[in-house]
């Protein structure tokens, strides 16, 4: 694999234009790679991030269907089985509860059911998390749905560099994978990504700053808040915190997390997915069963609350924002047992 | 058990039909009797033997507890013969629930038909009853899917992609009539027609779907007409009459295969036992009707033509069912002797290369409990001993 820092020619993008350009790549890389979805061809995407893709393969390649994702997941499978490689877009997370069907019968089963004789390699890009004020049911950070379906791997990239290293592997994998694309994300911040094509592996979680006191863990957006209240807590304590970026949901990356916590004693977990069977309680009950006499302090996590993503006027409330993980951070710090 | 019962909607008998119940040619029909080989026809009969044989055979095996469950197709066998008569070799078949004898057609593998009733994992048929070097020239047959009308946009998908790389297969996919009230057939549909998917889509219309008959699952005149608003072309026929469904399935597939796209058809026959051994149709339905379409029966009706056309008599019909027995009976043995599956192979096959740490460490813990140990002593994630 190649490592990133050793590709000099880069190009500033953001994560949206991140996607687009490794879409082109993939595309020019291997004829059997099609991007299918609803508004994807000449509007290029309602974030634009297929845009010029239809200009430049076509219909055939870039294939706008009718609106189901039901019926656009299912058609996809069916090409997947045979040899196409489709990378769908699901326009945002929440409109795939729809294709809840096609998901499991057939996308995440199909390899086991045939005992290994058929294979699925499907991505599927799908826009999730809140903060940028839009309607019902296009703020959905419901990961853990995915997560409890074996089959299917999950993963989330949070700069975009490392999008372009994620997709590419995703879309090169003959597994099924949903890579989650963050829409506060898309365009808060630019960073140089190399032009070279490159994978990242999507089963390793990523260590983005090491500490001895605290191991905290986030993934997409939520990683940024993150970062940004460890670094306020520094400053007023001089705590060493470890930060793990999760961007392999599923499966998980575990090893790295026991590690990290048997060294730190301390685990908070923040994501915007609702508390309740999320994504941390999985990480919490794994560090209870592995970790628990290294433990010096309850594992806490801060997440969204167990409701449906709330209307635009208090949606700041409901998300975890950068003052409530420093407080949940210093909560843990300050424990004694 | 509940008093009521649901009363019964004879569907309407004006469908495409060759053949009439008593095997004669239906008045004006002779010209459309479809050009099918003598050794076709006696192929298509032991099909239909074979089929009623090893579902019987079945029947009796799940009586006696060895298989958990059994379904039969009897009285709807001439519905997934005529239409995978009609496919190529190289085409993909997407069966639903009662295709038995479209898969026999095709020379599915009885004794790992058999291994798969009994439970085994494909895996584990596969290291033990592995197929010839030399396979036949067969259609690609997709397993039973048991989930109701989820094929359907994956026969689309299927279909598709054959026709985006030019190949000139088609994708043949089944469905009960009570699956068309889920959203998946219309999804298909829907695709099927917009992307020009060169795709047959089949409603095998057994009148029932568990206990809810076809009167409450549309309001519809007709299933068939459910291809109207999706734009497609449509037939329905007489699912009892094997001439009528091949003829149809088979003008459908050689449309879709020079390009001219999908096609709906209703075959409309009847489910005349029950939903599987698990179920009882005397509870909500009387028997009169099965009565009316046992004196419509598929195979009967056939070899009566066959007798009539002098294509079949008594000492190859007592050949045919003598060897179907024969070889049923050391097909299900062998299926039978397979050894049980290993309980490991739950874990196989979800994810190509690394399945990921909480996998392996349940893999080990299933394994350690198999050993006699207790897999709930690893306290550090260092691993099961």
């Amino acid at each position: 694999m190649t490592r990133i820092n050793e590709l000099p020619v880069t190009e500033d993008m953001n994560l949206v234009t991140a996607v687009t350009h490794t879409l082109r790549q993939e595309m020019q890389r291997d004829p059997s790679v099609r991007v299918m979805g609803y508004d994807i061809g000449p509007i290029g995407g309602v974030f634009r991030a297929t845009e010029g893709l239809f200009d430049e393969f076509g219909p055939e390649r870039v294939i706008d269907t009718p609106l189901s994702e039901n019926g656009l997941l299912g058609v996809a499978v069916g090409m997947a089985m045979r040899g196409e490689r489709p990378v769908i877009e699901m326009q945002f997370l929440a409109f795939m509860y729809n294709a809840w069907g096609q998901f499991i019968y057939n996308l995440a089963n199909l390899h086991q059911k045939t005992g290994g004789a058929m294979k699925v390699p499907l991505t599927i890009r799908a826009t999730f998390g809140g903060g940028i004020k839009p309607l019902p049911f296009h703020s959905d950070s419901t990961e853990a749905y995915l997560m409890h379906t074996p089959g299917v791997r999950v993963v989330c990239p949070s700069t975009p560099a490392q999008a372009k290293g994620l997709l590419a592997a995703a879309i090169r994998s003959d597994d099924p994978v949903v890579f989650l694309e963050h829409t506060k994300m898309y365009r808060s911040f630019r960073e140089p990504v190399p032009v070279a094509d490159y994978t990242l592996p999507l089963d390793k979680c990523r260590v983005v700053q090491e500490g001895s006191d605290l191991t905290l863990i986030a993934w997409g957006n939520m990683l940024h808040y993150s970062i940004a209240a460890a670094a306020a807590v520094a400053a007023a304590t001089h705590a060493s915190i470890e930060i793990i970026d999760m961007c392999s949901l599923a499966p998980l990356d575990v090893a790295p997390v026991l590690a990290s916590v048997k060294k730190t004693g301390r685990c908070v977990i923040v994501h915007e997915a609702r508390r309740t069977a999320g994504p941390g309680a999985e990480i919490s009950a794994l560090i209870n069963e592995y970790a628990l006499e290294y433990l010096k302090a309850p594992v806490k996590r801060v997440t969204a609350f167990d409701v449906f993503f709330p209307e635009n006027q208090i949606e700041d409330a409901y998300l975890p924002s950068p003052g409530r993980i420093k407080s949940g951070i210093e909560a843990v710090l300050n424990y004694q047992f | 058990m509940g008093e009521k019962k649901w009363a019964e909607v004879r569907p309407s008998e004006d469908y495409f039909r060759i053949l009439n119940p008593d095997g004669s040619v239906k008045d004006g029909a002779k010209a459309s009797v479809p050009e099918v080989s003598r050794e076709e026809l006696l192929r298509w009969y032991e099909v239909l033997v074979e089929t009623r044989t090893f579902e019987a055979m079945v029947l009796r095996l799940q009586r006696r507890g060895v298989l958990s469950v059994a379904a039969s197709s009897r009285g709807e066998e001439a519905c997934g013969l005529g239409a995978a008569a009609a496919l190529q070799a190289g085409d993909w078949l997407f069966p639903a629930y009662r295709q038995l004898s479209a898969v026999l057609y095709w020379n599915a593998p009885v004794d790992r038909i058999m291994a798969g009733l009994m439970g085994n994992t494909p895996e584990h048929i596969r290291e033990h009853l592995p197929l010839p070097p030399e396979l036949p020239h067969s259609v690609n047959m997709m397993p039973y899917p048991i989930f109701l009308g989820a094929y359907i946009p994956l026969a689309v998908g299927c279909a598709l992609a054959d026709k985006l790389n030019g190949r000139k297969h088609v994708s043949l996919a089944f469905v009960g009539e009570g699956s068309t009230s889920e959203g998946d057939f219309h999804d298909g549909l829907n695709f099927a027609g917009v992307l020009e998917s060169p795709c047959v889509i089949i409603v095998q219309n057994n009148q029932w779907s568990i206990s809810v008959p076809a009167s409450r699952q549309t309001a519809a005149a007709t299933f068939a007409q459910k291809a109207v608003a999706h734009g497609l072309p449509h037939e329905r026929v007489d699912g009892n009459d094997i001439f009528a469904v091949y003829d149809t399935v088979k003008k459908a597939v050689d449309r879709a295969r020079a390009g001219g796209g999908a096609t709906l058809i209703e075959a409309v026959t009847y489910r005349i036992l029950d939903h599987n051994s698990a179920d009882s149709s005397a509870v909500y339905r009387t028997e009169d009707e099965a009565e009316y379409w046992k004196t419509l029966d598929p195979v009967e009706r056939f070899e009566k033509y066959l007798f009539n056309a002098g294509v079949l008599e008594q000492a190859t019909k007592t050949a045919i069912e003598e060897r179907a027995e024969k070889r049923l009976r050391e097909e299900i043995d062998r299926g039978r002797a397979v050894p049980p599956t290993s309980p490991d192979d739950m874990f196989l096959h979800h994810l190509q290369g690394e399945p990921g740490w909480s996998v392996k460490h349940q893999r080990d813990e299933l394994a350690c409990e198999l050993a006699g140990g207790n897999p709930f002593l690893d306290m550090t994630g260092e691993g099961v001993q």
